[in-house]
């Protein structure tokens, strides 16, 4: 299908899709225009599914404050398209888990090292990925190596990555280095339903499957070297550690489970939705409230999640490497959610409002200044992690002061520009096990079927997608990472 | 007769399920849902689980059933080959059987998130089908 509706280039890097599209006096009109970052190559991509269709749809959001607002790797999903961003204001607006995703904090997280590409072999990479593969379960159904009770469980949902580092899985460093500190204090498990704590306590620290993946990787290149210095990225060839996971059946549960509830509010609140999946609910109403609360505990899920898998990478370095993981400075640079609603505040026309901004498939990239950004890295901004798909390279960031048009935030992802079933009749995960092993990649997939649907080329170009935002100014490239090896769930 | 087909799409994946009731269109999906899961491996029935479900709809009995195997397989460790359904004035009662997901055993396919009400469809008349599609 193609979507034909109007998009008025801005700029180079701005598309919009003005308020009159849906008319003006309507129950379904857009309570503001909707702006898609994107260059003008990538705008035939961008119309070829409903996306755009979607990106209007969250304009008709009760309390949107801005633009509704979509970046490069936009595509279509539930509710939100992925890449949507978009601020409800913090009185009068709602909150829908159709602008948070099912797979709630699924984020990224980056480790540096004191390695460098001349002190890592083939051998030893491949032991690495090996020891790696055995230490952090992965792959469909992933399950923990360790069991939790469930006071234990919910202890997790209150306090995040603090209770992985208070357990033995970290440093005592390792959560300032995390957005929120590893930790939505307003969580509250009484929201959780038991099924959903069911569901999540056997897969705490587990990778999970499709696109999310442990890589080893090589700096190929720095852009900024003064902000790189600041992030622990000082060499070209520097080995670092990226891991992307979410908060696995925890967050889909509690996802489903208040999308019910929600679906029956818009009735009860009298909402006028044009879509089902942007399910929402006033933020002020109990409904919306328990969510949100819910939200919160799946994303301190993941933090734990994520935070237990570096545990474990530290671990595998040290066994492999016969050195302590504090000589070869295993430090997280930081850890970025890319499906989250936050309260945030943000300057709108000049006044100083709070919002809660929900970001689906999209990173939050503030800008220097900012509280919540570690004092280490304040002056330059916050430190944005993109990873790009399977065996091609992926992004550090900085925020800047100009995301402010965006509620500080930018894209996540590459995005898939093939379905799955259409990579299995063009892909053979043995090829592309070989192919990337040529290009000097080793990728250990949890099965050869999965090589071949997360195939390079069924997502658009990541380097695209960043050379938008960096245009933009939306947020600024730092450095390119390339992959040496490869864990695939 | 053809009892399901894939639904294609970029991100995600879905199912059109057929049957003679409406019963068995819901058994189908079933079934497609865990070919999809294990990559259409053999399931042998082991152990069974008796599943009661009420909804406001037929569509919301159908994401509901789904949801309900779903956990019970991702929870408990459990694949589904065999399915028995009866439906009643929105309620559902179920019996299932199947067995422990085995790496050796059983091929990977697909980690399901959650049942989506995206193009969600239960058509009740003839040709009777059901339509869903997943997140993964």
């Amino acid at each position: 299908m193609t979507w034909n509706g109007p998009l008025n280039k801005i700029d180079d890097f701005r598309y919009e899709i003005p308020s009159s599209y849906r008319g003006v006096k309507n129950n379904l009109h857009m309570k503001t225009s909707a702006i898609i970052y994107a260059t003008e190559d990538m705008i035939p991509q961008i119309r070829k599914d409903n996306a755009p269709e979607q990106t209007a749809n969250m304009a008709t959001l009760p309390g949107i404050v801005g633009k509704a607002m979509a970046m490069p790797d936009i595509h279509w999903g539930y509710g939100f398209p992925i890449g949507g961003v978009a601020a409800t204001d913090a009185e009068e607006g709602v909150i829908s888990p159709g602008g948070v995703g099912f797979d709630i904090n699924c984020g990224v997280r980056l480790v540096r090292t004191n390695l460098h590409i001349n002190d890592l072999d083939k051998k030893k990479i491949h032991s690495l990925v090996d020891e790696l593969f055995r230490n952090v379960p992965s792959g469909v159904g992933s399950k923990a190596k360790i069991k939790v009770s469930s006071q234990e469980l919910d202890e997790v949902l209150v306090s995040g990555a603090r209770w992985a580092v208070e357990h033995g899985y970290g440093w005592k460093e390792d959560t300032e280095f995390l957005e929120e500190n590893g930790c939505l204090d307003y969580a509250d498990p009484s929201t959780v339903s038991i099924k959903a704590k069911q569901r999540g306590a056997p897969q705490i620290g587990s990778l999970g499957a499709g696109n999310h993946f442990l890589e080893i990787q090589k700096v190929e290149e720095i852009f900024d070297r003064e902000v790189a210095k600041v992030f622990g990225i000082e060499d070209i060839g520097q080995i670092v550690v990226m891991i992307h996971t979410g908060s696995r059946g925890l967050g889909h549960q509690v996802c489903s489970d208040h999308l019910q509830v929600l679906e029956r509010a818009v009735r009860k609140y009298n909402i006028w939705l044009p879509d089902r999946q942007l399910a929402c609910a006033p933020v002020k109403s109990s409904e919306g409230e328990r969510y949100f609360k819910a939200m919160a505990c799946a994303a301190n899920f993941a933090w734990c999640n994520r935070q237990m898998i570096v545990h474990w990478v530290r671990e595998s370095f040290e066994k492999v490497l016969n050195t302590p993981a504090e000589d070869l400075g295993m430090h997280i640079v930081y850890d970025v959610c890319h499906n989250i609603a936050k309260l945030e505040e943000h300057e709108i026309n000049g006044r100083k409002r709070n919002v809660y901004v929900h970001r689906k498939g999209a990173t939050r990239a503030f800008g220097p200044g900012r509280s919540e950004i570690p004092m280490k890295y304040r002056d330059v901004g916050q430190p944005v992690l993109i990873p790009g798909d399977m065996g091609t390279e992926s992004y550090l960031l900085h925020g800047t002061r100009e995301s402010e048009e965006t509620f500080g935030s930018t894209c996540h992802g590459a995005g898939r520009v093939m379905s799955r079933a259409e990579a299995l009749r063009h892909f053979r995960g043995q090829t592309i096990v070989e192919q990337l092993g040529g290009k000097g990649i080793y990728v250990h997939p949890a099965s050869l079927k999965v090589a071949a649907e997360e195939a390079p080329d069924a997502y658009k170009n990541i380097r695209s997608v960043v050379d938008a935002v960096h245009g933009a100014g939306i947020s600024r490239k730092v450095a390119r990472f390339v992959p040496l090896g490869v864990v695939k769930g | 007769m053809k009892t399901y087909e894939i639904i294609d799409h970029t991100a995600d994946i879905g199912i059109k399920a057929y049957g003679e009731t409406i019963e068995e269109a819901f058994e189908n999906v079933a079934k497609g849902m865990f070919d999809i899961i294990t990559d259409n491996s053999h399931i042998d029935s082991i152990g069974e689980y008796m599943i009661e479900l009420e909804a406001d709809d037929l569509e919301q009995l159908l994401v509901d059933w789904l949801s309900e195997l779903l956990f019970l397989s991702s929870t408990y460790n459990l694949v589904f080959g065999f399915f028995d359904v009866k439906i009643g004035d929105k309620k559902l009662s179920a019996i299932v059987r199947g067995e422990e997901y085995n790496l050796d055993k059983h091929k990977m396919g697909v980690e399901i998130k959650a049942v989506t009400y995206h193009m969600l469809e239960v058509h009740t008349t003839k040709p009777i089908y059901v339509q869903v599609l997943f997140d993964i």
